[in-house]
């Protein structure tokens, strides 16, 4: 059970990942100017939607198998990409970035995430069909990458190969940083988590005095009440 | 100019009125950001109003937020903190989400516009709703307004009248946790759906449940209207979202109707369990249209008025509104097109209206099409994706129109991008998937292939006003409300439209009726030389989508379903093989 858990988990996380790529090539083909690049982002978008659909229907696969409580915590719910920092609440990428470093970032970002799956594989081994279609994923990644590597070469030819390196290092450090993170993050969530509940119960005794009904506006008039005021 | 805002709860949008009370140009913030019920500040709705309409700083009278941010932060806390020690996650939770909560609008207008952020007004969250409704209304005075959300600043449902736009008075109000946007969000994640998105499944599930007394006298202990308090009572033992981020329901709910549904299986009628999540869809549906019912007679004793406006999260519930008017006193209900959260940024701004509004002269806000966009903008951008993918069967729109109804015949189905896109959640054929409401093949070829959705779901049926009323009862009290499909109909008796696949298994329809000159209009027109009087509507997006915002989404529509053609601003597009 824990491993069809983790296996769910980890399919979740994923087709957040992939849910989350998607809407920034989509927000780049609009901000692009130059009609190849509208396309190419395009056709990007559209790769990584079809992999959000195609990691949601391996975990409805396996959610089968998943006790409802456990399934509860694996629906997928679109604003979610905004609330797990798959995309950024100050805005998307290309807004934030220039061209030539967003392409960077998706010539690095295609090859973790190639990388990334390799390791998803291990929990379907004995299931070809989804092996099959991350295998076909996989692919599409790698192509993502080439495509980005092109246009590297054709766009900046004087700064490769050894930029792209450095692109590729800087981002894949950037990539293991953001982990290391997220776990002495959720370490430090763990420690903090009494401090937390102790400042709430702390709060929470004011709290309780509040009267409710101090907020009424019974027969008063709605238009009246000052709009400079937050309560 | 005024603009209103909503956001930090559920669908964020900015809408923007003149110094006439028009309604000029409004956008929902996840149509923007694709994704769906952002609700986030709208940074993407302001930044564009302010491009479309080449806006300065100044221009601007006041910005208007739809709710009162302290209250909401406080009310629930308060609850919260008399429910420790289970309610600890969600005090911490609040605690350290405080910057994502409407308190910092300030903040968040003047990082984006600085100076703007001194226009701000905080307005009650149900006023809001009020007014939103009102802006749409036809009469202004004398009027009643109802408003039943989950959750706004104070209150859950409230009664106020409106004796002018300038004299609104609450006169009754129901108070957080009790909810029936709560409660009703409560069974919908029971029976699978997400929160926020999946209520109105619940509701199309409905239709296939049996009556089953039993089942609603169970319901009918969670939530009820207390005759002798005049007040919404819930058992609280069996709901956990006033105390707990991570459930909205107890164990004791799944003691009572059993499992809840696995929300990773999909949900087929062929489904052993599908009558029984179908009942208790059913029976919750009915005692939210009873205790609504309860709501407008008390509403109705306080106030006398027979016109009411509905507003709020629930008025969304089209099928509890037939029940409504059929109360002897009820004469007419305005429900505003969008009647949730994203709709009360209108209300919001239209706040500013009538705060400077000196000669108060009212008149109603009639645009149904008000966020702006025309595929010629995106013609030179998408020029490559088009070469490459698609081809144009005509430039001409004329010709277009007259090849798409030709399509819609032969039984295949249009994706339209025309021209501005609509309100509300209803796409009324300017964003909308098409086709012959009277060949049951392209209806659920529409629905089951092109929107990857359960079958279980209803396709709503445009139509003109005389062949709307040759076929279904419609009512004197909802009338308005067809024109922006906020309302469903019974078909007559004996109608020979009733095998029709838009037709609910229960024989009531989601009807609109099509206003002249629109682009469902055009084509009903030409469809009349091949006897198709009904056109099937469901808005464009892929299934768990936002509806479509511009040309490229429309693209990227026909790009990842089977949908062929796109009827559009440059003219009607086919795609390649
Ligand atoms: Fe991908
Ligand atoms: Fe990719
Ligand atoms: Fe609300």
């Amino acid at each position: 059970m824990k491993k069809k858990e983790s296996a769910a988990n980890v399919l979740y996380e994923t087709a957040f990942a992939e849910y989350g790529s998607a809407l920034e090539m989509l927000a780049a083909c609009k901000q692009a100017i130059k009609v190849r690049e509208v396309l190419g982002f395009f056709e990007h978008a559209r790769d990584e939607y079809i992999h959000t659909k195609k990691f949601l229907s391996i975990l409805k696969k396996q959610g089968k198998n998943l006790s409802n409580i456990i399934a509860r915590k694996y629906k997928f719910v679109h604003i979610g990409a905004l609330k797990k920092g798959y995309v950024s609440e100050k805005g998307y990428l290309i807004e934030t970035k220039k061209m030539k470093d967003f392409v960077a970032y998706i010539y690095t970002n295609e090859l973790i995430a190639e990388d990334e799956f390799s390791k998803i594989l291990k929990y379907f081994e004995d299931d070809k069909e989804s092996t099959d279609t991350i295998h076909s994923i996989m692919k599409d990644e790698l192509r993502h990458h080439g495509m980005a590597r092109k246009y590297f070469l054709k766009y900046y030819p004087f700064i490769q190969p050894y930029q792209l390196m450095i692109y590729k290092y800087r981002e894949y450090l950037h990539n293991k940083g953001r982990k290391f993170y997220f776990k002495n993050f959720q370490i430090l969530e763990k420690l903090f988590t009494p401090i937390y509940f102790s400042i709430s119960f702390l709060v929470s005794l004011p709290l309780r005095l509040l009267n409710q009904r101090e907020f009424s506006r019974i027969n008063k008039n709605l238009m009246d009440i000052s709009s400079k005021s937050l309560l | 100019m005024y603009l209103g805002i909503s956001a930090y709860n559920h669908q964020s949008a900015a809408a923007l009125i003149n110094e006439e009370g028009e309604l000029i140009n409004y956008y929902r913030e996840e149509q923007l950001s694709r994704i769906k019920g952002d609700n986030s500040f709208p940074k993407n709705s302001i930044k564009k109003l302010f491009a479309t309409n080449s806006l300065k700083i100044d221009d601007i009278k006041n910005v208007i937020f739809y709710e009162k941010p302290l209250s909401a932060y406080l009310n629930p806390l308060k609850v919260a903190a008399k429910n420790l020690p289970e309610s600890l996650n969600l005090i911490s939770h609040q605690l350290k989400n405080f910057k994502k909560t409407s308190l910092f609008c300030f903040v968040d207008l003047a990082k984006l516009y600085p100076g703007l952020e001194q226009k701000l007004l905080y307005i009650d969250h149900h006023l809001s709703h009020t007014l939103s409704a009102l802006a749409y209304a036809e009469s202004f005075q004398n009027i009643c307004s109802v408003v039943a959300d989950g959750f706004g600043d104070r209150s859950t449902t409230s009664i106020s009248f409106v004796n002018n736009p300038n004299d609104i008075r609450e006169l009754w109000s129901n108070d957080y946790p009790f909810s029936l946007g709560l409660f009703y969000s409560a069974i919908t994640d029971f029976l699978g759906f997400a929160i926020n998105e999946g209520e109105y499944k619940v509701m199309g599930l409905a239709a296939f449940g049996k009556n089953d007394s039993n089942l609603y006298n169970k319901m009918n202990k969670l939530i009820f209207w207390d005759k002798n308090e005049k007040t919404i009572k819930m058992d609280l033992s069996y709901f956990e979202y006033h105390k707990n981020i991570y459930n909205s329901f107890s164990i004791k709910l799944e003691e009572l109707f059993g499992s809840s549904r696995n929300p990773l299986e999909k949900l087929d009628i062929n489904n052993n369990d599908f009558q029984r999540y179908a009942n208790i869809a059913f029976a919750a549906q009915e005692v939210l249209t009873n205790i609504l019912k309860e709501l407008f007679i008390y509403a109705h004793q306080l106030t006398g008025c027979s016109k009411f406006l509905f507003s709020g999260g629930v008025a969304l519930n089209s099928a509890s509104l037939r029940s409504i008017t059929s109360l002897s006193f009820v004469e007419k209900i305005y429900i505003p097109p969008s009647p949730g959260d994203s709709g009360a940024a209108i209300g919001a701004a239209y706040f500013g209206f009538i705060k400077n509004n000196k000669n108060n002269s009212f008149k109603r806000i009639t645009n149904l099409y008000p966020i702006i966009f025309n595929s010629k903008s995106q013609y030179k951008k998408t020029i490559k994706i088009v070469s490459e993918k698609f081809q144009y069967l005509s430039k001409n729109m004329e010709e277009s129109f007259l090849l798409a109804s030709e399509l819609i015949k032969e039984g295949e189905t249009i994706g339209t991008l025309i021209s501005n896109a609509e309100t509300g959640p209803r796409a009324l054929g300017n964003r909308s998937l098409i086709c012959n409401g009277q060949n049951l093949e392209a209806v659920i070829k529409l629905n089951t292939v092109i929107k990857d959705r359960s079958p279980f779901r209803p396709t709503a049926p445009a139509m003109n006003e005389s062949t709307a009323k040759k076929y279904f009862i419609l009512d004197d009290a909802l009338y308005n409300s067809y024109f922006s499909m906020t309302s469903t109909v019974v078909l007559k008796g004996n109608s020979p439209i009733k095998d029709y696949p838009i037709i609910h298994v229960d024989g009531t329809a989601r009807l609109q009726i099509v206003e002249p000159n629109t682009t469902l209009d055009k084509l009903l027109l030409n469809l009349r030389k091949y006897d198709i009087e009904i056109i099937a509507n469901s808005s464009l997006n892929i299934s768990g989508d936002p509806t479509c915002y511009d040309l490229i989404d429309g693209l990227m529509v026909c790009e990842l379903s089977p949908l062929k053609y796109l009827l559009t601003d440059n003219g009607l597009l086919k795609k390649l093989n």
